[in-house]
């Protein structure tokens, strides 16, 4: 399987670039592929991908509904393998980051200390899509904002992690970082031969766990999930998670806000709800406060918010801390409040509200990756390496037309791992999104959401440009 | 505590696949008794236009009415909202709706059946009847994952509701058309070709077993008629229907009868009893074409109550109903 195997320059997960050798935690792995053998792998592969299609685990590309759209997303069979110790630090690493992001999301909606001591300009941040200036003052329950989010991490050409981007308003692929391990389990149980993979089953409980936490009022909280509806790209997932937690999937119509409360419409009248995970951006959840045209929401749901008789996760306005500008200042923050270095660096990065950083990012955009500060999705971005001078041209007048939204990052040799490709296998880009959720706790998923660029070379993992998903493991040595 | 639009999507789903399987038993049974005709008459075909209430809709689309026509019309045709495949899409449309309500062994048979119908998938390389039968078992199977692992309580309730207002009024339909249809022939003494066809009828509303079992007799229009109509035991006569629709309505609106029936249980009410205790003798003699057509206006009252009450009504969510 492995025979004309070649490794890229740079960090192969499965293979030390030097000597070709497996990496140590690899060994049992190894021998049952290679008792598994190609034309199995591939025909194994095949039923993976109609089981993954009779489930249901499919999303649509686009809002339109036309039926035609409707796709799974592209599954690879050979998980990745991450050591157990290596996890740790990794975990202890992704804690303190969110720690110090809700302590900074506390402090920019309330007091605004770290403005004030002159860490970050008040401009940059009332300058952010993100920015909700509609919720100065509010207090949250446990005083938290961020309760699940996906943080984007990377391995370069060294192997050493790094955070690409933190996800922060409702980071979504969840339902496939759980669906990967039980399409794994059952078509592929051989590989798990000689070890133990660390379980990652318990997710929906502790989702459930640190929602109910944040109704301090109420030994009973009613949970709901609040999706966008049918035609999101990510409603599998919506009403997978909704499933898996026995609570409510509901939409903007189902609730309704009367007496101060929110209730749920019932054929047997109205039911209080105290805690809402919203999948809803910040701008649709209430006509009467944010964006007046939305039909996805629920008119008066934010006083609610105000008044302390409902929580919402997660809370409006973390969207701030997803802009990839404010992320620069993410070590700044660790640094601020915690008092500590951070155990995971960020990807180097210019920002281009910066005079220096603007003429370095304008005079190297052949070998830069620019991104727009507010942008997901791998949309609205510019790799230079990969991209024709007509095109760099273009990009260039955006960002001196506009400088405060883009930032540049160097190429970065992101790691390899082995990948189905065309029918052998082939050393794919990789990145990876673990969880985290906080409520009275915090938690951090064994693993996370590999996601792999499928088309050879690639750099981009996003779904929307054809990349796929694969299995995490953490295993001890 | 169910939600009004999940309790709306469990009524649809179940009222579309139940009129998938109906409508795939119609056409099964037609292919085959196509076989027993002369060739090339659409005699057997286009009653089954009449029995799904699209004939306008057909006869807009298709000129010649072949008896390919009338099955492409009915099974596969995504114009027709009512064809089957328009169904189980609609069905399954309301099932992703609701995915966390229902259990994942319903949610992934539905979603099968759907799969396994699109365009070039291996059912449509089977012989026609095969094609249906497999159909008709997607839809079964459903019923069967249901039953057996989604608690019976309102919700269930309220898809037992759609399943049930959707067969009675199927069954309706299928006798009123089959039996004018061929009632003419009984003048003639009955030949061979004659019985077959009543038969069919039977068998249409997967009725001819248990007629058989519970007539002993030989096959009378009026004994048809009888049966499918007023049996008290045969799961899907009009009668048992009513009585699964009482039921159910009882249990969602949760108290006996009160000391003034709303509207909703007075029709019921009326319709069961008219129902259990008419004789058929009394039903033919005023016209049974009449009566069936002023069931299926009492069915779409029904419809329309309960979308009334339990689906839109707003004035429910008040905060004095609390």
């Amino acid at each position: 399987m492995f025979k004309n195997y070649q490794p890229k320059k740079g960090y192969d997960e499965y293979f030390s670039s030097d000597d070709f050798l497996p990496r140590s935690s690899l060994e049992p792995l190894l021998s049952s592929l290679g008792e598994m053998g190609l034309d199995q792998l591939n025909i194994s592969h095949e039923v993976a991908r109609k089981l993954l299609l009779r489930h249901g685990a499919t999303f649509r590309l686009n809002d339109s509904g036309n039926k035609g759209s409707e796709r799974i997303l592209p599954f690879d069979p050979l998980p990745r393998v991450i050591g157990a110790s290596e996890w740790l630090d990794l975990e202890i690493g992704l804690i303190q980051r969110l720690e110090a992001i809700d302590l900074f999301l506390a402090d920019v909606y309330g007091k605004q200390q770290i403005i004030k001591d002159g860490i970050i300009p008040r401009d940059l941040i009332e300058s952010s899509d993100g920015w909700r200036p509609e919720m100065k003052g509010f207090v949250l329950p446990l005083g938290k904002w961020c309760h699940v989010s996906g943080l984007d991490l990377i391995r370069d050409g060294k192997g050493e992690w790094l955070v690409l981007e933190d996800n922060l308003r409702c980071p979504s692929g969840v339902a496939y970082f759980l669906e990967n391990r039980l399409v794994m389990k059952r078509i592929f149980p051989s590989l798990f031969n000689g070890r133990v993979v660390r379980p990652i089953d318990d997710y929906p409980s502790y989702l459930l766990k640190s929602l109910q936490e944040l109704a301090v009022w109420t030994d009973t909280p009613k949970v709901v999930l609040l999706t966008p509806g049918v035609f999101n790209s990510a409603y599998f997932e919506h009403s997978y998670l909704a499933q898996q937690m026995g609570v409510q999937l509901v939409e903007g119509n189902d609730l309704v806000c009367q007496n101060q409360n929110v209730y749920l419409k019932t054929t047997s009248g109205i039911k209080k709800v105290d805690v809402i995970y919203r999948r809803i951006d910040d701008d649709y959840l209430d006509p009467k406060f944010f964006r007046k045209d939305s039909m996805l929401g629920v008119p008066g749901l934010i006083e609610v918010l105000r008044k302390g008789r409902v929580a919402i996760a997660n809370a409006p306005g973390t969207g701030l801390a997803d802009d990839k500008l404010i992320y620069t200042f993410v070590p700044e923050m660790i640094r601020y409040y915690l008092k500590e270095e951070p155990r995971i660096n960020n990807v180097k990065t210019y920002v281009c509200a910066r005079r220096n950083d603007l003429n370095f990012v304008l005079e190297n955009l052949e070998k830069l990756v620019v991104k727009s500060v507010s942008e997901a999705g791998g949309y609205g971005m510019l790799i230079g390496p990969h991209s024709s001078q007509i095109d760099i041209d273009k990009f260039s007048a955006k960002i001196k037309a506009n400088p405060r939204n883009y930032i540049a990052q160097p190429t970065l040799d992101l790691s390899t791992v082995p990948s189905l490709s065309e029918g052998v296998v082939y050393p794919c880009h990789v990145d990876l999104r673990p969880y985290v959720l906080r409520g009275k706790n915090t938690w951090v998923s064994p693993g996370g959401l590999t996601r792999v660029a499928l088309k050879r070379d690639s750099l981009i993992v996003n779904s929307s440009q054809g990349g796929g998903c694969k299995d995490t493991w953490v295993v001890s040595k | 505590m169910l939600l009004s639009r999940v309790a709306e999507s469990l009524y649809w789903i179940n009222r579309y696949l139940e009129r998938a399987e109906n409508i795939s038993r119609f056409v099964e049974v037609s292919e085959s008794m196509a076989l027993d005709c002369p060739p090339g008459s659409a005699e057997p075909w286009l009653p089954l236009v009449d029995a799904s209430g699209d004939r306008n809709k057909f006869d807009e689309s298709y000129l010649n009415k072949t008896p390919s026509d009338v099955t492409n019309f009915l099974i596969k045709d995504r114009e027709n909202p009512n064809s089957i495949f328009s169904c189980v899409c609609m069905a399954r449309e309301n099932a992703r709706q609701i995915r966390d309500v229902i259990t994942s062994e319903m949610w992934e048979q539905i979603n099968s059946l759907y799969w396994s119908i699109q365009e070039g998938e291996v059912i449509w390389h089977q012989p026609a009847q095969e094609q249906l039968f497999e159909i008709r078992r997607g839809c079964q199977l459903f019923y069967g994952v249901t039953d057996a692992t989604f608690s019976h309580d309102i919700a269930w309730d309220f898809s037992k509701l759609g399943r049930l207002i959707e067969r009675a009024d199927k069954t309706s339909r299928i006798l009123d058309v089959k039996y004018f249809l061929l009632l003419p022939n009984l003048k003639e003494l009955g030949g061979a070709l004659d019985e077959l066809q009543w038969i069919s009828l039977l068998r249409s509303a997967g009725a001819y077993q248990m007629f058989r079992i519970s007539q002993q007799g030989s096959i009378t229009p009026n004994a048809i008629a009888s049966f499918l109509l007023l049996d008290p035991i045969f799961p899907r006569s009009v009668r048992f229907c009513l009585e699964g629709i009482k039921e159910s309505l009882g249990k969602i609106q949760n108290s006996p009868i009160s000391q003034k029936p709303n509207d909703l249980e007075c029709l019921i009410g009326l319709l069961l009893s008219k129902w259990s205790f008419v004789r058929i003798d009394h039903l033919i003699k005023d016209g049974l074409h009449e009566a069936i057509d002023s069931l299926q206006i009492d069915l779409n009252k029904l419809h329309d109550l309960i979308h009334g009450i339990y689906f839109t009504n707003d004035k429910r969510f008040d905060i004095e109903s609390l």
